[in-house]
């Protein structure tokens, strides 16, 4: 916990405490936009108007989660790196794992905030401009849910890389290609692109209903884990130099 | 002898470049240690060595008898470090960057504001570290080293940057340290002079070897010995300005530049 309020501190001013929420709000109002403007064209798609809601805005609001995230693993990163302040962070009686395990959780809680802004936009849509009783508060729960989960792999990734690379420019390009490459191969039915993180957090956006993929579900939790774990064991066992 | 650092034959190899030699350091409980060498000496390595940012290729070494890496936490709690350039976060104010320290290393709130006053930085406390000039910044650094008057310091060129005034509050300050908190001092300069001033230990280190350790007089024999120049060395009553003044007088920087010749041209002798 003091580990975890150090963290916090070191973050002031970076701008990271704003990319989230800005996802988030643009995110929500992206959604009020295209469903007031587009309403009558969007639940008359051969689809149920649970799905409709969920699916046909999750694509935009995942684009904007996904910079989101790039953003702030760059960001966080790079203040560590900036002055010189991981080199002293090396030589103070802290475990270099433990600090990137709270930059983690850090980025995770803000995701979610991003995320929780978002989904309260569709409750309030699927309230007022869904036919009546076709929302369904258990299904939105359960694709936030899977949404929220099928970006971790991501943000676990972007993570690891900007913690391990001191120039923020690479784990940004490597972020960018990420979603260039994500969102070829989102679509395909092949599993062993989900080995891709970036793929996994597309895959929500790219499916024509809000039913959540096992398959997408295992590789969420298997890819976050395995990184989340290289970024520890490499942050702790690697000297500064 | 109580000593509160000892290494053996300390090794630090990048691939094929060798940048510490098998270094025998041995530094007394509440001395000032000044560690010589000319640029690339294996001065920053050996400190980092010692701080656990780097890992020694061979040799080991003890901190008031504790070994890194099963005592790193014990260690690292009782040193204070300013090495190669000052280390900071560029987002935060001088006051802020001290309080990351503090709370990492469990001190009351106060040792913030005694650290800045310390190397006269009170003033500017409130201002971005990133504005900071290059002396400021290095007045931070050493904020931050001594914060909670650890009982062992470790300071890579802490006058880098710093104007003759500083240079001067500095040194008086790191002089006055082992009296005033009984803390030890490990001190490396490029200012030879400088450490002719504040030392009362000295290692001399060139191409990753140790050429010479021991007190400033052992020096002066050890140098009038081998036929270098020698005398009006050791420090004064009044730290030392009157020995580098002295008429006649050879200072440290004289030896220590024969001893680096001298070891540079065996050196090329055994390459040839």
């Amino acid at each position: 916990m003091r580990l975890f309020v150090i963290e916090l501190r070191k973050e002031r001013r970076t701008g990271v405490f704003l990319v989230f929420p800005s996802a988030g709000v643009l995110g929500a109002v992206y959604a009020f936009l295209v469903f007031h403007l587009r309403k009558d064209t969007l639940l008359s798609l051969p689809s149920a108007p649970m799905d409709i809601l969920l699916t046909q805005l999750c694509g935009i609001m995942t684009v904007f989660n996904l910079f989101g995230i790039i953003t702030a693993a760059c960001m966080v990163c790079h203040m560590e790196f900036q002055g010189g302040a991981a080199k002293k962070m090396a030589a103070l009686p802290v475990s270099a794992g433990a600090v990137y395990f709270c930059r983690f959780l850090i980025l995770s809680m803000l995701l979610l905030a991003a995320a929780a802004l978002q989904n309260l936009a569709l409750l309030w849509i699927g309230r007022t401009d869904l036919p009546q009783g076709a929302f369904v508060l258990g299904t939105l729960l359960r694709f936030a849910g899977y949404v929220f989960l099928a970006a971790m792999p991501v943000l676990s990734f972007m993570v690891l890389l900007a913690s391990c690379l001191q120039n923020m420019w690479v784990p940004l390009g490597v972020g960018v290609a990420g979603f260039l490459t994500g969102m070829a191969f989102a679509d395909t039915e092949q599993p062993l692109f989900l080995l891709h993180p970036f793929v996994v957090m597309l895959k929500p956006a790219a499916a024509m209903n809000a039913k959540p993929d096992i398959a997408v579900v295992i590789a969420a939790i298997v890819e976050t884990a395995v990184f989340l774990c290289m970024g520890f064991w490499l942050t702790e066992k690697s000297h500064y130099e | 002898m109580d000593n509160i650092i000892t290494t053996e034959r300390l090794t630090k190899k990048y691939k094929r470049f060798t940048a510490v030699d098998g270094v025998s350091l041995h530094i007394r409980r509440g001395s000032i240690y000044g560690f010589l060498g000319p640029n690339g000496a294996g001065k920053s390595t050996t400190m980092k060595m010692l701080l656990g940012i780097t890992a020694p290729t061979a040799g080991s070494f003890s901190i008031d008898g504790r070994h890194f890496p099963e005592d790193r936490t014990a260690i690292l709690k009782g040193i204070g470090s300013l090495i190669e350039s000052p280390a900071f976060y560029a987002n935060l104010t001088g006051r802020e960057n001290l309080d990351i320290l503090r709370r990492i290393l469990e001190l009351p709130k106060d040792t913030v504001d005694d650290a800045l006053e310390l190397v006269g930085l009170t003033e500017a406390g409130n201002r971005l570290a990133g504005k900071y000039s290059l002396g400021m910044k290095q007045r931070l650094g050493l904020a931050g080293a001594l914060l909670g008057r650890p009982p062992l310091l470790l300071l890579d060129e802490p006058t880098n940057g710093l104007d003759p005034s500083g240079i001067h509050e500095i040194r008086s300050l790191i002089q006055s340290l082992p009296e005033r908190y009984h803390c030890t001092v490990m001190i490396s300069s490029h200012m030879l002079s400088e450490i002719e001033r504040m030392a009362d230990d000295v290692g001399i280190l060139n191409h990753g070897r140790l050429l010479f350790e021991g007190s400033l007089e052992e020096l002066r024999c050890y140098a009038g010995g081998q036929g270098k120049p020698a005398g009006g060395l050791g420090k004064s009553a009044d730290g030392g300005a009157a020995a580098y003044l002295q008429p006649g007088g050879v200072r440290l920087e004289d030896v220590f530049l024969a001893m680096v010749e001298q070891d540079n041209a065996a050196g090329k002798r055994r390459a040839e």
